[in-house]
This record gives C-alpha cells, sequence and structure tokens, in this order.
C-alpha cells in the first residue's frame, strides 16, 4: 500500500514534469524561452494573495462539471453534457436570484436558489437518462446536442425575459451584492462555493463507495447485465444517474453566477464542460483526484492568462500544456500498474525461493 | 538420446498476484502426439501460449533440435514451424475460407487461381471437404476448426498446438480429428493436445503431461498409465464423488413451485417454452435434461423473473407469482445460478464481498445508518470463503482474479443464501475442473437434504441422473414428459432429447 501511493504521487509528479517539458519544447519553437516562460508562469501566480486566491476560484466550477462526468462515468454512461447543464444552472440561479433578492433574506435567497438551480439542471440532466432507459437512445449523442439546446434557451431568455434594465446587451442585471456568495478571504475573489464543491467531491466519493446506491450505479456501469439479472433497475439507474450528474454540473452555474460573474453574460465560461471531462479523466474518475486535478487546471489557467500577457507566448499554449499533462498523467497509470504487477512478481519470486 | 523437437526448459511465468508456471520442463519428440492434461487454471494454457509467443517468460529457455530459441511473438513462432488453435477460433467470420487462409502473411498482388489451388490441393491431401470460396460465418463449428488447421498447415507448421479442440465439436466431428492428428504426425510432425479429457488423451496421444498448479507433475508414455493414475495425479488426491444417498427417500408430497401451461413467446417468433408444466416438491431436485438450446435458459428466467410468461401462471406455495420481477423474487426466496456467471452472475470488477450483495444491495441487513456496512459484509464474507473453501487471500479480492471454479462457488455460496425455498441451478459446473465440479454436487445435494427446491438443468446426462429424483426432459420448448430417475435409461433420455416420444420407434 505505501508503495503503491509513493508511485502514486512520483508518476503524477513525474507526468506534470514532462508535460511541461513537451510544452517548453513548443515554445521553443516559437523562438521563445521556456524557463523564462516558467519563471514568469510560477511568479505570476504567487506574486500576490489576489491572483493565488484566484487559482481556486477557478477550480470552483472546474470541479462540479468534472464530477459531473466521473459520476455517469461510473455507471458506464457518458455525460458530455456538462456545459449546457452548468448553463442551466446559472440561467435558474440569475433568475431565482433577482426574483428572491428583495423577498427573502439574503442566506434564505442563497439556499433556495442553489436548492432550485439544482433540482432544475438535475432535471434537465435527467432527461437525457429518461430518454435512454425509455427509448435506448444514445446518451453521448443526446447530452452533446442538449448542450446546444441549453445554449439557446439561454440566449433567448437574454433576450426576453432576463435581459437588463436599460435593453442594451443580450445580459441580465447584476445581482445585488447581498446575493453574492460570501468570500473567504477578503480582498480576493476567493468565495465560499470552493468550500462547497471540495465537500461535494467529498461526498460523491461516499456515495459512490459507501453506500447501496453508489453500489448499484457502479455494479450497473460494470455489468448492467448481471446487475438487471439481480432485480437492479438499470432504467431507473440511468435517469438517477444522469440527474446526479445534471445537478453536479448545475451547481457551477450557482456558484459562477452567485459567487464570480454576479449575473449573467451570454457564453461565458463556454470551455468549463470540456475541462471538466479532461479533469475527470486525469483523476481516473476519482471524486478525490478530482479536487487536485482541478486545481492544477485552475492554476494553469490562472498563469497562463498573466503569462500570455507578460511574455507574449500566445495563452493558447495552456492548453497544449494541459493536454501534455493529461497525456503523461494517463501514461503514468500504465506505468504504475507495470511498477505494481513487477512488485507482485518478484515477491512471489522471492516466495518460491524460500 | 536424441535430439528433441523441441525443448522446453525449467520455463517459470508470473502474473500479477499468481504463480502461472513455475520451472516447467518438457521435450517434443517429432513424429509424437503430446497431451497436455490439468485442470483448469494448472497452467496449461499458459506454457503454450508461452510456445507461441502470446506471452514472455519470465524464467527459462526453449531449444529447437538443441539450439536456443527466442519467440517474441506469434510470427516468429510460426517462423519456428509452431502454431497454435486457440480455443476461440480467430477467423474473420465475413471473409471467405481463402481469404481467412492469407490472412497476416500476404504481400503484394493475391494469385486467387494459384492461391486456390494449393488450397485445394491441401484439402485434397487431408480429406477435408471444404470449399475455398465458402464464408465463415456459412460453416459449421467443425468445419471451421478445419479452416483454422489449413490455415496453420498452409503456413508450413510441423507442431500443432490445439487449445481444448473437441470442446466444440460432435463425437463424429472429434474422431475425425483424431484421424487427422494421426495422420499429420505419420508424415512426421508433431501435435500437442491440451486438454481435461482422460478418454481423448488414452486415446490419441503418444505421451502425456500431467500439470497441477502450474508444475509439471508427471510425464508418461501412454503404455505406461491408465485413467485412473491421471486423474489421481491431476487433481493430486483421490476422488470422493458427491453421489444420493438413495435410501433418503424424504420428497414431500407438498409442491412448492408450480408452473401451470406457461408460454413465452416473442411476437411473430417460434416460442422458446410452449404450454410448460411442472411441478417442484419440497425436499426435491427436478432434473431438466436436453439439447442446450430448446428452451432451458428461458424456464430458469420465467422462474427467477428476468422474463413474464406469454402466458399461463406461475405459483411459489400457492402464491400467485406470475408477474413478480426479479427483485420481488429475490425477496420471495427464489436463487438463480445462471449458465452464464460472467455475463448474468457476476461483476468481475468488483470484490468478492461486492459480489456476495448483488442482489440483496436493497437488504438493510447489510446497512448501518445507510451506509454499506463493511465490518458486517466482510465478516460474512469471510465466513463464506470458508465455508465454502474458495480459494482467495481476502473478502476484498476483485472477482476477476479467481479461477472458474472459485468464481462459481462464490456465486453458489450467494444463491444458496438467497434461494431460501427454490435454488435454480443451470449448468452449474460448465467449465469447472473435477473437484469443483464434486463440490457443486455436494452443495446441491445438502440443500435439497435441508428441505429446499432444486431445478437442475444440465446438458450432462451422468449429472442429472446422478442427482435428479425426477427428470423432465425438453424439447423445442416442450415437456417431453417427467419421469422418476429410474424409470429412464441413457438410450431412452436420448431419443426424449432427440424429440422421439417413448416407445415410439426411431
Amino acid at each position: 500500500m505505501n508503495a503503491k501511493l509513493r508511485d502514486l504521487f512520483v508518476t503524477n509528479i513525474m507526468a506534470i514534469v514532462l508535460g511541461f517539458v513537451a510544452s517548453g519544447i513548443m515554445i521553443l519553437f516559437l523562438n521563445k524561452n521556456p524557463i523564462d516562460a516558467y519563471y514568469v508562469l510560477l511568479t505570476s501566480i504567487l506574486r500576490d494573495q489576489y491572483t493565488f486566491a484566484d487559482i481556486f476560484v477557478k477550480a470552483t466550477p472546474l470541479m462540479f462539471t468534472a464530477l459531473a462526468f466521473a459520476f455517469t462515468y461510473k455507471a458506464n454512461l457518458y455525460n458530455i453534457g456538462a456545459q449546457g447543464q452548468f448553463y442551466i444552472g446559472a440561467v435558474i440561479a440569475v433568475a431565482g436570484s433577482l426574483f428572491f433578492e428583495n423577498i427573502l433574506p439574503s442566506w434564505l435567497t442563497l439556499f433556495v436558489v442553489l436548492i432550485l438551480t439544482v433540482l432544475g439542471a438535475g432535471i434537465w440532466g435527467s432527461f437525457i437518462g429518461f430518454v435512454k432507459a425509455r427509448y435506448n437512445a444514445n446518451e453521448f449523442l443526446v447530452s452533446l446536442m442538449s448542450t446546444y439546446v441549453a445554449l439557446a434557451i439561454m440566449n433567448y431568455l437574454l433576450r426576453t425575459v432576463l435581459i437588463e434594465g436599460k435593453g442594451e446587451y443580450p445580459q441580465s442585471d447584476p445581482l445585488n451584492s447581498s446575493v453574492w456568495l460570501p468570500k473567504i478571504i477578503s480582498g480576493t475573489r476567493l468565495h465560499i462555493g470552493f468550500v462547497l464543491a471540495v465537500l461535494t467531491c467529498i461526498g460523491i466519493w461516499i456515495l459512490l463507495y459507501k453506500t447501496p446506491l453508489g453500489y448499484r450505479i457502479r455494479a450497473v456501469g460494470y455489468n448492467a447485465e448481471a446487475a438487471r439479472m439481480s432485480g437492479i433497475n438499470s432504467k431507473k439507474i440511468y435517469i438517477l444517474a444522469f440527474f446526479i450528474s445534471g445537478a453536479l454540473a448545475g451547481a457551477a452555474g450557482f456558484t459562477e453566477v452567485n459567487g464570480v460573474q454576479h449575473m449573467l453574460v451570454q457564453g461565458f465560461n463556454a470551455d468549463i464542460g470540456t475541462a471538466g471531462i479532461g479533469i475527470a479523466i486525469l483523476a481516473n474518475g476519482n471524486p478525490i483526484g478530482i479536487i487536485f486535478a482541478a486545481i492544477l487546471f485552475g492554476a494553469l489557467k490562472v498563469g497562463g492568462t498573466i503569462m500570455g500577457q507578460m511574455s507574449n507566448i500566445p495563452t493558447s499554449i495552456i492548453e497544449l500544456m494541459q493536454g501534455f499533462v493529461m497525456v503523461f498523467v494517463i501514461l503514468a497509470y500504465f506505468l504504475r500498474t507495470w511498477l505494481d504487477n513487477n512488485r507482485e512478481k518478484r515477491k512471489l519470486q522471492k516466495a518460491v525461493l524460500k | 538420446m536424441e535430439t528433441a523437437f523441441f525443448e522446453l526448459n525449467k520455463i517459470s511465468k508470473y502474473f500479477a498476484k499468481v504463480i502461472a508456471n513455475k520451472d516447467v520442463s518438457f521435450s517434443i519428440q517429432s513424429g509424437e502426439v503430446l497431451a497436455l492434461l490439468g485442470e483448469n487454471g494448472a497452467g496449461k494454457s499458459t506454457i503454450m501460449k508461452i510456445l507461441y509467443g502470446l506471452y514472455k517468460l519470465d524464467e527459462g529457455k526453449i531449444f529447437k533440435e538443441g539450439k536456443e530459441i527466442k519467440i517474441h511473438s506469434p510470427k516468429d513462432a510460426m517462423g519456428l514451424g509452431i502454431s497454435m488453435i486457440q480455443q476461440h477460433f480467430s477467423l474473420v467470420s465475413s471473409h471467405t475460407v481463402t481469404e481467412n487462409m492469407i490472412l497476416g502473411n500476404v504481400h503484394g498482388v493475391i494469385d486467387k487461381k494459384l492461391l486456390r489451388e494449393e488450397i485445394k490441393k491441401l484439402t485434397e491431401f487431408y480429406g477435408f471437404n471444404i470449399n475455398p470460396d465458402a464464408y465463415i460465418r456459412d460453416l459449421a463449428v467443425g468445419d471451421q476448426q478445419k479452416v483454422e488447421i489449413l490455415k496453420a498447415l498452409y503456413q508450413k507448421a510441423n507442431l500443432l498446438i490445439m487449445d481444448e479442440p473437441t470442446a466444440v465439436l460432435t463425437p463424429q466431428e472429434s474422431e475425425n480429428l483424431m484421424k487427422f492428428v494421426r495422420e499429420f504426425v505419420a508424415k512426421g510432425n508433431s501435435v500437442i493436445f491440451i486438454t481435461h479429457k482422460l478418454k481423448e488423451v488414452m486415446s490419441v496421444a503418444d505421451r502425456i503431461i500431467v500439470m497441477r498448479n502450474g508444475m509439471v507433475c508427471g510425464d508418461l508414455k501412454k503404455e505406461e498409465t491408465n485413467e485412473l493414475d491421471l486423474s489421481k495425479l491431476m487433481i493430486g488426491k483421490d476422488l470422493i464423488l458427491a453421489n444420493r444417498d438413495l435410501t433418503q427417500k424424504m420428497i414431500s408430497k407438498e409442491v412448492r413451485l408450480e408452473i401451470q401451461n406457461v408460454t413465452v413467446q416473442e411476437e411473430a417468433e417460434i416460442p422458446t417454452l410452449k404450454d410448460i408444466s411442472l411441478k417442484l416438491h419440497k425436499g426435491e431436485v427436478l432434473g431438466v435434461a436436453g439439447v442446450s438450446g430448446n428452451g432451458q435458459e428461458e424456464l430458469c428466467e420465467v422462474i427467477s423473473g428476468a422474463i413474464l410468461p406469454t402466458s399461463g401462471k406461475i405459483f411459489l406455495d400457492g402464491e400467485d407469482i406470475t408477474q413478480k420481477g426479479i427483485r420481488e423474487k429475490i425477496d420471495m426466496g427464489i436463487g438463480y445460478v445462471p449458465a452464464d456467471r460472467s455475463r448474468d452472475g457476476m461483476v468481475m470488477d468488483m470484490s468478492i464481498a461486492e459480489n456476495m450483495i448483488l442482489k440483496s444491495s436493497f437488504d438493510k441487513k447489510w446497512q448501518k445508518h445507510g451506509f454499506i456496512d463493511k465490518k458486517i459484509l466482510n465478516q460474512y464474507t469471510l465466513k463464506e470463503i470458508d465455508e465454502y473453501s474458495i480459494k482467495a487471500p481476502s473478502p476484498s479480492v476483485v472477482i476477476q482474479d479467481l479461477s472458474g471454479g472459485n468464481q462459481q462457488k462464490v456465486i453458489l455460496a450467494r444463491e444458496v443464501d438467497n434461494g431460501k425455498k427454490v435454488i435454480i441451478f443451470d449448468q452449474p459446473t460448465r467449465g469447472l475442473d473435477l473437484g469443483a465440479v464434486n463440490h457443486v454436487h455436494q452443495v446441491i445435494l445438502n440443500e435439497r437434504v435441508k428441505g429446499k427446491s432444486i431445478l437442475l438443468v444440465s446438458t450432462e446426462l451422468s449429472e442429472i441422473f446422478a442427482l435428479s429424483d425426477r427428470i423432465a426432459v425438453l424439447y423445442k420448448g416442450e415437456v417431453q414428459g417427467v419421469f422418476h430417475h429410474d424409470e429412464l435409461t441413457t438410450e431412452k433420455i436420448g431419443l426424449l432429447m432427440a424429440g422421439y416420444q417413448v416407445g415410439e420407434e426411431s
């Protein structure tokens, strides 16, 4: 167990380092000095409290969308519609906040809005599970297309019902500061949503590995036929898994709207759905691993933006870096299995010699 | 002694957590049929896959005619004249025989005419009746195997390894195969036969290598041994056969499960079960005989609740359970050991403990404050591991890492517990070695004595005869009749299975 844990850390750190080396070579092709670039990257994230805290601000929605992908993945389902579920969540969060902010006390508004967001996005998500269960539709395609529908709904509402008072731009009115998510550290943007995200990761881990429901979800994921023969209603599991998955992605909408943007702008955070898939894969679907993977991606995002501003290196190099890191982390997974097998082999050889 | 054609010297192979082969040494001479005998998991297939280049050896050496050789891939092996016919054929079913023959070694332009000539010559030479232009999907299994053999011959193999070649063949086809083997070795070639059937070994082999636990435990000439000695070597101890104590005539008159005129029919298709009526008493083993695919699986599933009958009724202790689903039937005490255990019976990627609660995850007894109670579950699993002598170091071992026999024991342990009243066994010993078969039989008989009602579906007649109180014969979804076990002879049941009524002339 100890050797395994050591392998886990060593190989993953190696993978990240290799990811940086490989992207460094790419930077060389741009006729820039990678060492300088990384120096800027590192110093920029650490230069002040505000920037550093922003890593966790960026990591917050990523944790939710990564969980959304990972959760259905455990039931052998593919939810690649987290982006759309996030938008639905964001729409509900902004509408709910604007509606309740002058009616209910602020803490109650936040609570009610969170519940509504999670429920609404969950129902939106469970529709994918429903068509899968009822008509055996391919959930991959349905979830993919549902994102465009969600996007269209959001754009429509932003031009009609939710459009700002001035009626100029397709964006909502700003939220009253009373319904902003409270800050954890003043002078930064870091809000309580980060804590919520980490707790959710832990909660999802418990749900999957410690409860009968999570057990059934995994059983359906590994072998749906055996689960059916054992009296587990896999159709119910499909719908439920997509409900939870949608709810998780929707929660990102809540933390982004009430925690960071404080309003709804057309097409914001357009890449957190795909980034979530990357993070989930990076973490091998493990909810606890997602916490760390999301923070890594958050750091790359924050550092990359500043690096782009300061050293004339296109910010897209960060995406390249994310890609390289992901490839090496996946390779590290195979390396670990290989190391583990060899260890077992040596143990066996030794045992035989005695 | 002359130099061996091929020689394996102290070969060891370790898989994660298991020793597959340890210091395996034996040789094969030219013109010899070598049988590799052993139970499932004894390491027969592994050592052959090493010789064929599918696995890499961890220790040891391989020699051909005295010279050391390295085999890194099947391609290397074929270059040395080794060819292996796997248990599951590696043919492309949408291609023709000819196209399959050249698969993997074709370069440049294909000279179809020349090729067909060559194949024709080969088939005629060995008396194989195969059309080179037939599609694989249209061929019977026996013919597909011939194509595999032809492929090997076409590649000029002089050592042919066959992994359980007769498992898929009818007795007639097996005989033809044996004939071919004799002809093939008469030309100075060699054959290695992997098998666990003793009869086959005695009929075809010149020399026999017996393997147990990854090691060679016997290297015998056929003339020097007999079936009994071989079976002892193979199992490592004398086998005590489970036998029903015929004095225990304790079937009660009480009917537990009653099936009334049940028909199962998909729309616009031939019914898979036709107007079936059966009664299952307390403390009774009802054997269901029949050629596989005559409605056995549907019968089991209609009782377990996996499918609902199109018409007819099912009663358990007088209560109508016709429309009840799987989960309700589990709760009512109906256990089911399905024929395809890896598909229907367990989750390969989960641990033994997790597989134990597959059917009862809703049950409060595994829960504490809504969470799965690991402690209780592990205690329970340990108890079952002990009771069923499942070879596993701990309850958290992933079931995939167990041998087939031990996997079956896990399912058995679970279903015996689930089936408080009725247990359905569908082909419970298929693919198991002798020791495990015996264990399964013992379990069935024990549960019968406890008063449970057992439905035993099997295509092995010996199993049906050894365990059943009464025997029902299924043919094309219909019950040909239900008989007391001493009313039937093998001959009579054979006729019934083929669709004849008793008394009818064949």
